[in-house]
């Protein structure tokens, strides 16, 4: 029995090492934890016609509404593809938009959907995931928007959303 | 701890299993060779000289990590039986739990296991009441779970967080182990032991609605494979073979019984 102890020494370290890697206390949450919707803008050449050219907004805003405690927008400088989330609340809400933030005038985007209660890991907790039904807007910038892909989960790559910009913006 | 580190502890596992193993084999062919030269022996290897023994252990690492971890707790058993030809039928038990306490989620479970199996010994006995043994095993296991009601926390910042809660559940998680390890009579029915553990959940998808954070006798329930292992102090009961075998008794020598047939 002399030759399987020599390597209980290295039995030992080895699995101790294992079972330290395999039970910390709580793993960093590597995943996003919030749902994103994701919106891309392209400009339409000319109106009514089927055509359109991706570029970037000079200075596009969103502001999130119907939040007693938050209408401070974001602008995203010189981007064609915007990120905002879905209200938890919900199965609704509202989105401001502009294409310039020196441009006073606004669009309203308004989200239907349904939600899904989504348990990532124990390192991440719980967030929602939605199922989109429609999205409603004004017509001051945009012409009009084209649902690529209702599927709302914490999938970073995956766009939800075309707006169509009109063509003199 | 990083992916690199976990893969850096597989490597060294993979390389001292093999270790382990190559030299179990070594020795093994080296009597097997021995044991061709002469058909004598070759019958007195057929008949197993060993007689009867049931081990009953308790494993002493969790009640240890117990006590250094707040968040989880577990407490195994084992026993196993000799059959013959140096398999041994193992059957272990235990139970657990563990204590979610996040800013964001809370949640308890409790859970029992039971694993069944054997383990097959790699070491040729160097008499009959030789018992000690290195061994690789294979485990079937199911765990009953009992996960309490959870309270969490959706964090948005645009939106604000919102609370909610998730009912209490009860289900079974099932899994299978390979296994392996040494056990060595330190006195007179007395063993000392030590179990690895590769294991890999079956069923983790049936409640990946809120996967537990720790099932006793598996680890983490949101891992679909997950390695452990135990120390055992365990106590061996023998008795005789209706045959005759006596493994409580003094140690025959080989030739004695050639000349004797």
């Amino acid at each position: 029995m002399t030759r399987a102890c020599r390597y209980v020494p290295l039995i030992l370290f080895v699995f101790c090492g294992l079972w330290v890697a395999c039970t910390q206390t709580r793993n960093p949450c590597l995943v996003p934890k919030i749902a994103t919707f994701n919106i891309e803008t392209v400009h339409l050449v000319k109106p009514a016609d089927t055509s359109f050219t991706d570029t970037a907004l000079p200075a596009a805003v969103f502001i999130p509404l119907a939040k007693v405690d938050s209408n401070v927008g974001t602008i995203f400088p010189l981007q064609s593809i915007f990120t905002i989330s879905l209200s938890p609340d919900t199965n609704f809400c509202r989105w401001a938009f502009t294409t310039d933030s020196f441009r006073n005038e606004f669009d309203t985007l308004s989200f239907y959907y349904q939600r899904d209660l989504q348990f990532i890991s124990n390192a991440c907790g719980f967030t929602y995931f939605y199922t989109l039904d429609s999205v409603h807007t004004t017509h001051n910038n945009i012409d009009s928007l084209f649902i690529t892909n209702t599927s709302v989960t914490n999938n970073v790559n995956t766009k939800h959303l075309r707006i169509y910009i009109k063509p003199q913006l | 701890m990083s992916i690199q580190s976990i893969c850096g502890y597989t490597l060294n596992l993979s390389f001292s299993l093999m270790l382990i193993f190559g030299s179990c084999t070594t020795y093994a062919q080296t009597t097997d060779t021995v044991a061709a030269d002469s058909t004598s022996l070759q019958k007195v290897k057929k008949k197993d000289l060993a007689g009867h023994q049931l081990a009953i252990g308790i494993d002493l690492v969790h009640p240890v990590l117990n006590s250094l971890v707040n968040d989880r707790f577990g407490y195994e058993f084992e026993a196993d039986y000799y059959m013959h030809n140096d398999l041994y039928l193992a059957a272990e038990g235990g139970w657990g739990g563990s204590t979610v306490d996040y800013s964001d989620l809370k949640y308890s479970t409790t859970n029992n296991f039971f694993r069944f199996g054997f383990n097959r010994s790699l070491l040729t006995r160097d008499r009959p009441t030789d018992w000690d043994m290195m061994f690789i095993g294979f485990r079937a296991a199911v765990a009953d779970v009992n996960r309490s009601p959870a309270t969490f926390t959706v964090l948005d910042s645009v939106w604000g967080s919102r609370p909610g809660t998730a009912a209490g559940k009860n289900f079974q998680a099932i899994w299978g182990e390979l296994t392996g390890g040494m056990r060595v009579e330190f006195v007179r029915g007395l063993f000392g032991g030590l179990n690895g553990r590769a294991k890999i959940l079956f069923n983790g998808k049936s409640f990946n609605d809120l996967s537990p954070l720790y099932i006793a006798g598996y680890g983490r329930g949101d891992k679909n494979v997950a390695f452990d292992f135990n120390v055992y102090i365990s106590y061996g009961i023998r008795w005789k073979r209706r045959n005759g075998a006596d493994a409580t008794s003094n140690p025959v020598p080989v030739q004695a019984i050639d000349k004797q047939q």
